[in-house]
């Protein structure tokens, strides 16, 4: 459904030094440089995919997904959405996308949300039947049918995020780009907009990329994710694997009983693993993932254990280590 | 767009507008004054000071009277004077929404500008009523159906004439970052070269003859003059034609404009 080959964008921007003498300047002389936002990116996405662009602030993901939305002009490469040119704008391509913005508000501020819906109802001339049906499926699932008679700005952040996304998914688009869907929000509203997208695309299977800030969002809704940095890619595959690849180990969290100094001292020289913290009360130990079992069975064995916990490398701590080095993520 | 959607987007607009009834009132009733008070007083001490029942023509109660119309066809022409919007949309990204949307952008401002002409009918007629109510009616002014229908004709092309005049000043916001002084110079120069000032017959022959080229009469001298009967059919017929000749040019020049900015949009705010 989505086509990149060799995508590459230049922005020429305007660089002006602080102080009133560079105010003055460039009133005659202006100094621009040239940005490369992206450098020759490939990628494709299928029907009832969630990608995921995870990428710092500056990276290219935005610029990416305002060329696939039309919104820019590629300064190179090729693309292609549902067998269209973005750029081209046609009504045909327009009708088939959506663009959630979760820091730009797309509705009308000042009518009701139920006016914003009847007007893409009329831009998007969807059938009364399907309009009545969709919305009120929506409303449903999203939990907004009381508040819809209200004007957008009377709403809360979190219910007029799910009027966007409504007002998005009302003409029941084949491709949504999901630009941060659920920042600012409260957990609760977060969780239901993840869950609300989840549904969506089990309903309709669309092809889906999202960007966010929140690895939450990321390990729920994408099963596929594309790193950037500085305007190419580093990683493009399944979450879990570079996961794996960059933690290939898990922690284990023991809590104890109290028991003799001594004795501890002792037990912990036997650990495998690398040992964090050992503590009176808690251990904590960094193990291999394929010594994972044997390890928890020696703690249990030999450790007066109370409680035991297992966990996974924090993926935002991944995320971040990927962004700040150099080279690409090996396959 | 088609026509559903544009009728929806003008119903929407004037509906919202009409809800904001402060500002309704104040706009009307203190706009109207203020605006009526500063015309009255002028020319009283001009017409005063010079001792003569007539200038260049007009009697006191004649010019009285092109200048209430001037100010409320005015209304109907302008519409949404705030068609800073678009230099808005383009400058904080608000445009984004409707490249996205399968709709045209400049349609869906267009009907948003028609939707503002509601109040200012409501107006027309409010204010309309109360001069002929309260003031009296120039003898020489020959207001006929014929002259309401020409007049008609020409406040819907004054209507279009200035969004096309706004729009292309409004897209050089694709390159500059401020247009409000763009606004300012274009609301003078077509306030004073359009006969909003003053008649256009007060400037000399030759002026006279320039503006007879020129596109800003058709925003309120010829819509008002041949209200009132100042100008006749053939004359309002030959201008009338200039006037679509003028809004030809500016449409295409606005579309080269259009076209080249959208691929300097960089869509900002997201």
């Amino acid at each position: 459904m989505i086509r990149v080959r060799n995508l590459k964008k230049e922005f020429r921007v305007h660089r002006k030094e602080p102080g009133l003498i560079a105010s003055i300047r460039s009133l005659f002389v202006r100094e621009h440089i040239v940005k490369h936002a992206l450098k020759g990116v490939s990628f494709e996405v299928g029907e009832g995919e969630i990608l995921g662009l995870v990428g710092a602030n500056g990276a290219g993901k935005t610029t990416l997904v305002k060329i696939l939305s039309g919104i820019i002009h590629p300064s190179g490469g090729e693309v292609s959405v549902l067998d269209h040119d973005p750029w081209k704008r046609e009504d045909d391509f327009r009708s088939r996308i959506a663009l959630i913005m979760g820091q730009k508000a797309q509705l009308w501020w000042d009518l009701p949300a139920a006016d914003c819906f009847l007007l893409l109802k009329e831009i998007y001339r969807i059938p009364d039947g399907q309009y009545r049906d969709t919305l009120a499926n929506l409303c449903d699932m999203l939990k907004v049918s009381g508040e819809i008679n209200f004007q957008i700005r009377r709403l809360s952040l979190g219910e007029r995020m799910k009027m966007e996304l409504i007002a998005a998914l009302l003409h029941r688009p084949r491709v949504v780009f999901l630009d941060e869907p659920t920042i600012g929000l409260d957990l609760s509203a977060q969780r239901a907009i993840r869950d609300f997208l989840l549904q969506y695309r089990e309903e309709h299977k669309p092809a889906m990329i999202l960007t966010s800030h929140y690895m939450e969002d990321i390990e729920r809704l994408c099963e596929r994710i594309l790193i950037i940095r500085d305007g190419e890619f580093v990683y493009d595959g399944a979450l879990d694997r570079v996961v794996r690849h960059y933690a290939n180990h898990k922690i284990l969290t023991a809590h104890l009983k109290r028991w003799p100094e001594e004795e501890r001292a002792a037990a912990v020289a036997r650990l495998q693993g690398e040992v964090l913290e050992a503590g009176r009360d808690q251990v904590r130990v960094k193990v291999d993932r394929e010594d994972v079992t044997r390890c928890a069975q020696q703690l249990l064995s030999e450790w007066p254990v109370v409680d035991l916990n297992i966990e996974e490398v924090d993926i935002g701590t991944v995320i971040e280590r990927i962004f700040n080095e150099k080279g690409k993520v090996p396959a | 767009m088609n026509a559903r959607l544009f009728a929806l987007v003008f119903s929407l607009e004037a509906r919202k507008l009409m809800s904001y009834r402060v500002d309704f009132w104040l706009n009307s009733v203190i706009g109207f004054a203020a605006h009526f008070s500063i015309v009255y007083f002028l020319w009283q001490a001009i017409f005063s000071e010079s001792g003569s029942e007539l200038i260049r023509g007009w009697s006191f109660e004649m010019m009285l009277l092109y200048y209430v119309l001037v100010i409320l066809a005015g209304k109907l022409v302008r519409g949404a004077e705030h068609l800073g919007d678009i230099a808005t949309d383009i400058y904080e990204g608000g445009l984004t929404r409707y490249i996205i949307y399968p709709t045209s952008y400049l349609a869906f401002k267009y009907a948003q500008h028609l939707g503002n002409v509601v109040p200012a009918l409501v107006q027309l007629v409010l204010f309309a009523t109360l001069y002929v109510l309260l003031l009296p009616m120039p003898e020489e002014a020959a207001i006929t159906p014929a002259s309401i229908a020409m007049a008609a004709v020409s406040i819907g092309l004054g209507n279009l004439l200035f969004y096309s005049f706004m729009a292309p000043l409004q897209s050089v916001a694709y390159w500059a970052d401020n247009v409000w002084s763009l606004n300012v110079m274009f609301r003078f120069s077509s306030n004073l070269l359009g006969g909003a000032m003053l008649p256009l017959t007060l400037f000399p022959e030759w002026g006279q003859r320039v503006l007879d080229f020129l596109p800003f009469k058709h925003l309120y001298y010829v819509p008002v003059s041949v209200l009132i009967g100042t100008m006749g059919p053939a004359e309002w017929l030959r201008s009338l034609g200039v006037g679509l000749v003028w809004l030809l040019v500016i449409h295409l020049v606005f579309r080269a404009v259009w076209n080249r900015g959208k691929f300097v949009y960089t869509g900002v705010g997201i």
